[in-house]
C-alpha cells in the first residue's frame, strides 16, 4: 500500500527532554508538531531512579519528571507517535522529508533530538550472554538479582546510579572501571560506596565472561598488579558510556569524527530548517537543563524560520 | 489471553503494554517481582533473566519492546 503524504510545521526526531521540551515550546507557538521516537519516550533519563539535579524538584524518578513534560507537551497541541519508526529522512535547504513504516512526512522544519545510545560491551560473548546475565536495563531486570552477586562495570553517574539501584537486590556488588578512579560527582559516590556490600575494583578490565547457559563469572585484568583472575558474578549491568544517533542523518548534515552534530548555540545545522538540539550536538556539557535549554532554543529558532 | 510478564516501574513493559492497548489487545499482566508462581513460569517459558515477557501459549514468546515480532505473534 501506498504511504499517506503529511505535511505539517514541525517533525522533532528524539523524544527525550530535548525533544519534549521542544514540542511543548512548538506546541505553545501553536506550529503543528510530531514527536517521532524509536525507543522509549524520555529517553535515557527514564531509567534513573532519582534525579535531584533538575530545578524545581528536591528528588523525582526519571520516569515521572519524563511524564510531566509529556503531558505538558501534549497539552499545547503536541502529538507523540513512539511505534511509528523512520526508515529514511531526506534533508535539502527547500525540502525535508521523514518517512516512517507508516507515512512520508513533509515538515517545514525538523529537529533532530536523538540523543545518545548506550555503548555496548565490547566483548564478544555479549550477545550469547545478553538477557543471561548481561543486562543494560536495571529497572526491568535488576529484581531478578535478589540476593545474588551483581557486578556494574562503569564508573560515571549513570553506573553509580545503577550500583546505588541493584543494592536493593544484591548481595554483594562489584563496581568494575578501567580507570584509576570514578568519575561519578563526590556526592553520588559518597552514597553507593557507604554501603559495605560494595567493592570497588578499579584500573580493572574484563576480559572476558563465561558460564553454561547463563552467566556465572567474569575474568578480569588487574592493571595494578598485571594479573587476570576469575569474578564469579550472576549479573553484569553495563553503564560504560553512550554513542550518538546520529546515523540515520550523517549523508546530509554535518558530523564531527565522534558523531555528534555539528551545530553551535543556536542549533542550526549545515541545512536550513534542520535543527541538532540536546546531547546529540556537539558540545561540552551534556545535562537534563542543557537538554530543556537546546530543545527551548531549537522550537523558537524553528519557528522563526517558518515564520520567514 | 495474552500473558506479559512485567514488573512495575519498567519502561520497557510500559511500552509493551501502551502497544498491546494501541492494538486493542485484552492481556492478562503478571507481577514477577511479588508473584513466586508468575516468576516461576516466566523461567519455563523464556530462560532468560528479563522482562517484560510476552506469550499466548507459553511456547512462543517475544522479549522487551520488539513489535515486528509482536506483530508477528499476535497477528497485529
Amino acid at each position: 500500500m501506498e504511504k499517506r503524504h503529511k505535511a505539517l510545521d514541525v517533525i522533532i526526531i528524539g523524544c527525550g527532554v530535548t525533544g519534549l521540551t521542544a514540542a511543548l515550546y512548538t506546541g505553545r507557538m501553536k506550529l503543528s508538531t510530531l514527536v517521532l521516537e524509536a525507543d522509549l519516550v524520555g529517553g535515557q533519563i527514564v531509567n534513573a531512579h532519582e534525579i535531584e539535579n533538575y530545578p524545581g524538584f528536591a528528588s523525582i524518578k526519571g520516569s515521572e519528571l519524563v511524564e510531566k513534560i509529556r503531558q505538558q507537551a501534549e497539552f499545547f497541541g503536541a502529538s507523540i507517535d513512539e511505534f511509528d519508526r523512520i526508515v529514511n529522512v531526506e534533508f535539502t535547504n527547500e525540502k525535508k522529508i521523514v518517512e516512517t513504516e507508516s507515512y512520508i512526512y513533509e515538515p517545514k522544519a525538523v529537529i533532530i533530538a536523538t540523543g545518545m545510545t548506550r555503548r555496548k560491551l565490547p566483548l564478544p560473548e555479549e550477545k550469547h550472554f545478553l538477557s543471561k546475565g548481561i543486562h543494560y536495563c536495571k529497572l526491568c531486570d535488576g529484581h531478578m538479582y535478589q540476593d545474588k552477586i551483581v557486578a556494574v562495570v562503569g564508573g560515571g553517574n549513570a553506573a553509580l546510579d545503577a550500583a546505588k539501584f541493584l543494592t536493593k537486590y544484591a548481595k554483594k556488588l562489584y563496581i568494575i572501571h578501567r580507570s584509576p578512579a570514578l568519575t561519578a560527582d563526590a556526592l553520588t559516590q559518597e552514597r553507593v560506596l557507604e554501603n559495605s556490600m560494595v567493592e570497588v575494583l578499579l584500573n580493572t578490565e574484563i576480559q572476558k565472561a563465561s558460564g553454561n547457559k547463563v552467566l556465572e563469572k567474569l575474568t578480569l585484568y588487574d592493571k595494578n598488579k598485571d594479573k587476570t583472575y576469575d569474578l564469579p558474578v550472576d549479573g553484569l549491568f553495563v553503564d560504560i558510556g553512550v554513542v550518538p544517533n546520529t546515523s540515520m542523518f550523517s549523508k546530509y548534515i554535518n558530523i564531527d569524527s565522534a558523531g555528534n552534530i555539528l551545530a553551535g548555540e543556536d542549533c542550526k545545522t549545515n541545512i536550513e530548517g534542520v535543527f541538532a538540539a540536546g546531547d546529540v550536538r556537539a558540545k561540552q556539557v551534556r545535562q537534563l537543563t542543557t537538554a530543556a535549554a537546546d530543545g527551548t532554543v531549537a522550537a523558537i529558532l524553528a519557528e522563526k524560520y517558518i515564520g520567514n | 489471553m495474552v500473558k506479559v510478564y512485567s514488573i512495575p516501574d519498567c519502561p520497557w513493559c510500559e511500552k509493551v503494554k501502551k502497544y498491546l492497548k494501541l492494538k486493542n489487545v485484552e492481556y492478562e499482566e503478571f507481577n514477577v517481582e511479588e508473584d513466586d508462581e508468575a516468576r516461576n513460569e516466566l523461567y519455563k517459558i523464556s530462560g532468560d533473566q528479563i522482562v517484560p515477557v510476552t506469550t499466548i501459549d507459553g511456547k512462543n514468546y517475544v522479549l522487551s519492546f520488539d513489535k515486528a515480532k509482536l506483530d508477528a505473534l499476535l497477528n497485529l
